[in-house]
């Protein structure tokens, strides 16, 4: 889910002129005609109600990525892909912390490790059907996951666990007659049991067991990456006609689909309607003109509405306000600024109450002085190793720190950011004010998103070459626990030439250790002590500079039924929503 | 009308075949240095395959993921060869492999999109009613209003009128698509509610949806190009008011309104009709500004998109896209000639 | 494409120009300096022309005074003051001292702050307006000056050539016509590494938008010249040149080219606010120097998020665009108007 934070190219960089990713709001719970309270989504649910039928229409700014399942990581595409497509571990239905549990899907029961987690067995139902009737099958699982992680490049956009961690030799689906022949790190004894071998201990693969990944896919359905115009369902509803990028996706009722087997979706709406491209601000009006249903990309109405929604105290009550997830922070490069009192000369110079503006105030997020946001188990965003007054920054601080360093009138460095963002560049603005004040001088260099990793700040040389101190980004966990948060930020392993989103290059062996160690640590409790104390150490190399744990204002129409806020997906819970207009 | 002598057939067809080798030649340069700006540029800068296929690689840019797209999208092949490719795919078509499965893209074959997978063409095509909407119905406002305006000017030489009249259009060519277009929108639409905030809606589904939507754009789309007629227009007219042939029909005891609609006018609109071919090709090849402010889905939009997100299958297919209506809207002038202007013929 | 779109003004200037400004046509030295005189004459009692003249005029001293003039007036462009700045609505408040009254939809102009303050920032406008007309009129010019001298050389070479040399060159401008500059500008900006030419930052930056509107742009003037020059090539006093044995360098740039300084200057005017208009549609689009540094079209692009809130942002910078061109486009015209024989005192 790690796409939505970077927000990537979908909401591409021209249509960001008009939209920018998301807000922030109201000034405090106003008068409410409506069903709910100021921000009650994102701890209740709204409207409970099994009632069932009606439209449910859907619109968004940018795109899918992929309809796809075994080619998306937006958290939007993930949330919105089990309509369709049935996972087979799902996260618990149910608003609040409740919801980081997971519980079955397709499958019987929760998977079973052996000893040291690089084993794991899972069953799944009998007699779960595709939409043309036939039966799902463990084999149709196996393929799935196969191709989505194993197909000679075909797929570019996915996450890649299972083939970072299953003990699987080179294989690629579309290549020779059988396209699971060698292909035997996932073993099906039977139709419906699978056996997952890994290459190493993974105590958190069950979280990857909910990623879209894993729905099945009939060896003979896979159209390579033309399978995303009609993906073949397994949920309760089935494309009505062809996906069509840029434009539109309608499902309709899979009449075999059988709702006792499926303890995750209500399915209460009996159509969905997807309408793709449509800008942000039109997007936020017939919201809120109750023409639409839901921001399909769940990042909240745009800076235009924003204000507005603020300043309406009649639809105070329509609102919430919930955390995106993400964290908004500033890498801090590592081979291009070596000494560690350096870099926490910028960690005490930066004004955070500056940059926090950027993003919108109390609404837009909360000041962020640690690693992990807020939900994961293991944050303490107490924490704080470089405390100021008001977090507008220590500059006697720094100053000691630059002496430290031996640059004791400042040095020269640049900031790369996103051209696109707004909210990135005014960070790094108000980021170079501050450093100024101590003699740091930093100049902003703007490039475009698309190429923003694979060229410029994640791009080893160019850092290198270019003295780029800095670089503005942004992340979000793939799942709420913080090896699914931070692990690709911060683990040396993850460390890539091109395409490098550990882009401080942090390679600490303490660090890398400690990820090690959790993995093989079975209690979630001591998971998360132990990602505190990376969340600290993180902090100690200076390698992140945190922003804000940003939040975003979402608009909750009186139409909708069974709404509530999932920290799972960062987003109201498609799954559960119906539609009652009275 | 008066008819003049229609040119022979043979020297007609001539003409045209030659117009026609000139565009293809046209068309051949400016797809070869959109390729050139595109693919061999970025490795001149230092960019490898490798680099470049990160941008398509989203968030998993693994060596192998990375050498697989290089592959998947050619590359790593001399340009020369991915040159060809593109032209030959566009005269015969090309097939494209996805998983197991053989698709046929029929010729004209732009190809597939780099981040969509969808094929390229029908998305611009799907585009283009929106792109041609706002481009011909802007056109017939600033054309009927700068012309119209241009020759009462003209008349009236030295009056309010035409001294208002070309204040105004001075004004219009000195205002940013992107100022007046947000200006609009923030005032006419959100402050004060002239207009609806709505959508696109095909004029064949909602006539009048249709109108409303695109009414805002074409005022201030034209309002930029009416300018230019208006004073090309009066500047036309004054110099063929003092011709002699005027001053014989006006002798003759023709009425005024004759003279001019029928003999000043005509010969005026020469001029005209060549910048409304240039006006007319560069609009259809996607008004990216006014598109942009707007936030209409058209071709102009799509170019923007694609190329930020360097989707180079599609930057090719609108580039190219945009050259064809600028050569097809300049050999309709070019025939549309004799017809405005009977003193003209078109083959020598 | 649009930018091009708002180009054509030039084209059809260019069609004009074949009749309009007459190349002084080798009168000699005495008979160009009576015709500057009565051209001069003419501007001055042109008042449109020289109001606008003075206001050109007035504009590049505030772009090369910006920073005396903000110092007196402003604060430093890049200085932030978000004490003035609502942080949820990241617009200014009404007044800063009682955050409780709410927020001014009309940007905390003030003594202070004589056009008001950005939004999230609070950075002066004032000052960001006057730094932004450094960018502007600087690759304005730069672009311009890179046009004329690409147009004159290729316009004169067509013209006095003919032949094969004169289809290339006008098949070439015709070509360069048919680019859509806005998507190129876009790729190019991405594409050309730091450091090139011993360029880095806002130095590479400007160098490359220049250098983009330059290169497409030229075609507007070589038209104009190769027209010139295709009528003064049959002149006496070119084919005295010849027949005394001067070269072609010697006839282009001796006998030719001091007869086309007239027109040259003159749509150079004319092409200045085209290319300030591309300029800032390019930085409106994303395609420009890097932030803080303020540029007019960048300033416009970012108050596209409070279009609907707070027009005032959209309304500063973009009359400063409108003032500048317009005026460009007054003076311009009566300059060409001025050098027009046709026209009767």
């Amino acid at each position: 889910m790690r796409k939505r934070a970077l927000g990537f190219v979908a909401l591409g960089a021209a249509a960001s002129l008009f939209l920018s990713a998301c807000g922030g709001a109201a000034t405090g719970g106003g008068g409410s005609d409506s069903d709910g309270s100021f921000d009650l989504g994102s701890t209740e649910v709204v409207n409970p109600s099994d009632k069932t039928g009606g439209t449910l229409k859907y619109a968004i700014a940018g795109d899918f990525d992929s309809t796809d399942p075994a080619n998306t990581y937006y958290a939007f595409n993930w949330n919105f892909s089990r309509y369709y497509a049935r996972t087979l571990l799902a996260f618990n239905p149910a608003p609040g912390e409740g919801a980081t549990e997971l519980i079955p899907d397709m499958a019987v029961d929760l998977p079973e490790p052996n000893d040291d987690f690089t084993e794991w067995t899972v069953k799944i139902q009998e007699g779960l059907k595709y939409e043309d009737g036939t039966e799902i099958t463990a084999e149709d699982i196996k393929y799935g996951i196969a191709r989505a992680n194993f197909n000679g490049g075909v797929f570019t956009e996915g996450p890649q666990y299972f083939k970072a961690h299953l003990d699987q030799d080179d294989h690629n689906v579309y290549e020779g007659d059988d396209p699971l022949a060698g292909f035997d790190s996932i073993e099906t004894p039977d139709d419906y049991t699978l056996v997952f071998h890994l290459k190493d201990s993974f105590s958190e693969f069950p979280n990857v067991l909910t990623q879209p990944q894993t729905a099945p896919v009939p060896i003979e359905a896979d159209r390579g990456e033309l399978y995303q115009e009609h993906v073949l369902s397994s949920g309760p509803y089935k494309f009505d006609g062809d996906y069509e990028p840029g434009v539109k996706l309608n499902l309709e009722r899979n009449e075999h689909w059988d709702a006792d087997t499926d303890a995750v979706r209500p399915a209460l709406p009996d159509r969905i309607e997807v309408e793709i491209g449509v800008n942000q601000d039109e997007i936020d009006e017939r919201l809120v003109s109750g023409e639409l249903d839901v921001d399909l990309s769940g990042t909240g109405v745009g800076p235009a509405m924003h204000s507005r929604l603020l300043d309406d105290e009649a639809i105070q009550g329509n609102l919430d306000n919930p955390y995106t997830g993400a964290l908004r922070y500033v890498n801090i490069h590592l081979p291009v600024i070596e000494d560690v009192a350096c870099r926490q000369a910028i960690m005490y110079a930066a004004d955070r109450d500056s940059m926090w503006r950027a993003w919108g105030g109390a609404e837009g997020g909360d000041i962020a002085t640690n690693l992990l946001p807020p939900a994961i188990p293991g944050s303490d965003t107490e924490s704080d190793l470089y405390p100021s007054a008001d977090n507008k920054g220590d500059l006697d601080k720094a100053r000691e720190k630059l002496e430290e360093c031996g640059e004791d009138d400042g040095f020269k460095t640049n900031i790369a950011v996103r051209v696109e963002r707004e909210k990135d560049v005014q960070t790094a603005e108000a980021l170079q004010q501050a450093l100024g004040e101590v003699g740091i001088e930093a100049e902003i260099k703007s490039f475009p998103s698309a190429d923003f990793f694979g060229q410029y700040a994640g791009s080893q040389d160019y850092v290198r070459e270019n003295n780029i101190g800095m670089s503005v980004s942004g992340w979000g966990p793939d799942w709420p626990t913080g090896y699914g948060f931070a692990s690709k930020i911060t683990h040396g392993d993850a460390i890539m030439e091109t395409g490098n989103f550990n882009t401080s290059e942090l390679d600490d062996p303490e660090v890398n250790g400690l990820w090690d160690e959790a993995l093989k640590t079975e209690d979630p409790d001591e998971r998360a002590e132990i990602y505190g104390r990376i969340d600290t150490l993180v902090m100690e190399n200076a390698a992140i500079l945190p922003v804000v744990f940003d939040k975003a204002l979402m608009y909750r129409s009186d139409d909708l039924t069974n709404v509530y806020y999932t920290p799972a997906y960062m987003m109201y819970d498609f799954m559960a929503i119906g539609v009652d207009r009275d | 009308m008066i008819p003049g002598a229609p040119p022979p057939p043979t020297a007609m067809l001539n003409y045209i075949l030659r117009r026609l080798g000139a565009g293809l030649l046209l068309l051949t340069v400016v797809t070869a240095v959109t390729f050139w700006i595109f693919y061999v540029l970025p490795r001149w800068a230092g960019v490898t395959p490798q680099g470049m296929a990160a941008m398509y690689v989203g968030k998993a840019p693994t060596p192998e993921a990375l050498e697989a797209t290089v592959e998947r999208l050619g590359l790593d092949q001399p340009v020369a060869v991915q040159f060809v490719e593109f032209i030959r795919s566009i005269l015969f078509g090309q097939e494209f492999t996805f998983g197991r499965e053989t698709v046929e893209c029929a010729a004209p074959c732009l190809g597939y999109s780099f981040t969509t997978n969808s094929p390229v063409l029908p998305q611009i095509l799907d585009r283009l009613p929106v792109t041609m909407s706002l481009g011909l119905g802007a056109a017939v406002i600033w054309v009927v209003g700068g012309v119209s305006v241009g020759v009462l000017s003209a008349v009236k030489k030295g009056s309010i009128f035409d001294r208002l009249a070309m204040g105004t259009a001075l004004i219009g060519v000195s205002l940013p698509i992107y100022f007046t277009g947000l200006l609009a929108l923030s005032f006419l639409v959100h402050q004060w509610g002239l207009f609806p905030v709505s959508r696109y809606v095909p004029l064949t589904e909602d006539p009048v949806g249709w109108y409303q939507v695109m009414l805002l754009p074409w005022i201030t789309l034209a309002f930029l190009h009416a300018a230019q007629y208006a004073r090309q227009t009066r500047a036309g007219m004054l110099e063929t008011l003092n011709e002699d042939y005027i001053r014989t029909a006006r002798a003759k005891g023709l009425s005024e309104r004759k003279v001019i609609f029928k003999h000043a006018l005509r010969p005026t609109l020469t001029p005209i009709v060549t910048i409304l071919g240039l006006d007319i090709g560069m609009v259809l090849g996607g008004a990216i500004l006014t598109e942009k402010v707007f936030s209409l889905n058209g071709v102009g939009a799509y170019a923007i998109d694609s190329i930020v997100s360097k989707d180079l299958p599609v930057v090719l297919g609108v580039t190219l896209l945009g050259a064809v209506f600028i050569v097809v809207c300049n050999l309709i002038v070019d025939l549309l000639y004799p017809v405005v202007d009977p003193r003209v013929r078109l083959a020598k | 494409m649009s930018a091009p779109s708002q180009v054509p003004g030039s084209v059809e200037e260019a069609d004009a120009a074949d009749t309009a400004v007459t190349a002084t046509e080798g009168r000699g030295d005495a008979a160009n300096r009576s015709l500057r005189q009565i051209a001069w004459q003419r501007l001055r009692r042109d008042k449109v022309a020289m109001v606008s003249g003075v206001v050109v005029v007035l504009l590049i001293l505030a772009a090369l005074l910006a920073p005396l003039l903000t110092k007196w007036f402003g604060h430093p462009p890049t200085q932030f003051n978000q004490d003035l700045i609502d942080p949820s609505r990241r617009i200014p408040y009404l007044d800063p001292e009682n955050p409780e009254l709410g927020v001014d939809r009309w940007g905390g102009i003030s003594s202070d702050h004589l056009l008001g303050v950005e939004p999230t920032t609070g950075r002066d406008l004032f000052s960001r307006i006057l730094y932004g007309a450094q960018i502007s009129l600087l690759v304005a010019f730069l672009a311009t000056l890179v046009c004329v001298a690409i147009g004159t050389a290729l316009g004169i070479i067509a013209g006095y050539m003919g032949g094969w040399v004169d289809t290339i060159i006008s098949r070439a401008m015709d070509i360069f016509l048919a680019f859509p500059l806005v998507l190129f500008a876009i790729a190019l900006v991405g594409v050309i590494p730091e450091g090139v030419m011993g360029l880095t930052g806002n130095g590479l930056r400007i160098g490359v938008i220049v250098f983009i509107i330059g290169f497409f742009n030229w075609p507007y003037i070589a038209r104009i010249v190769r027209g010139q020059t295709l009528a003064l090539r049959e002149r006496e006093f070119v084919e005295a040149a010849k027949s005394l044995g001067a070269g072609n360098g010697h006839i282009l740039v001796k006998e030719i080219l001091p007869n086309l300084v007239t027109p040259i200057i003159v749509y150079s005017t004319l092409l200045i606010p085209t290319n300030i208009l591309f300029e800032a549609a390019l930085s409106f689009l994303g395609v420009g120097i890097n932030p803080p540094t303020p540029s007019w079209g960048k300033m416009l692009s970012e108050a596209v998020p409070f279009y609907q809130q707070a027009p005032y942002f959209i309304i500063f910078p973009g009359m400063a665009i409108f003032i500048t061109v317009l005026a460009f486009n007054l003076f311009g015209d009566g300059l060409r108007d001025a050098f027009d024989p046709r026209t009767s005192d």
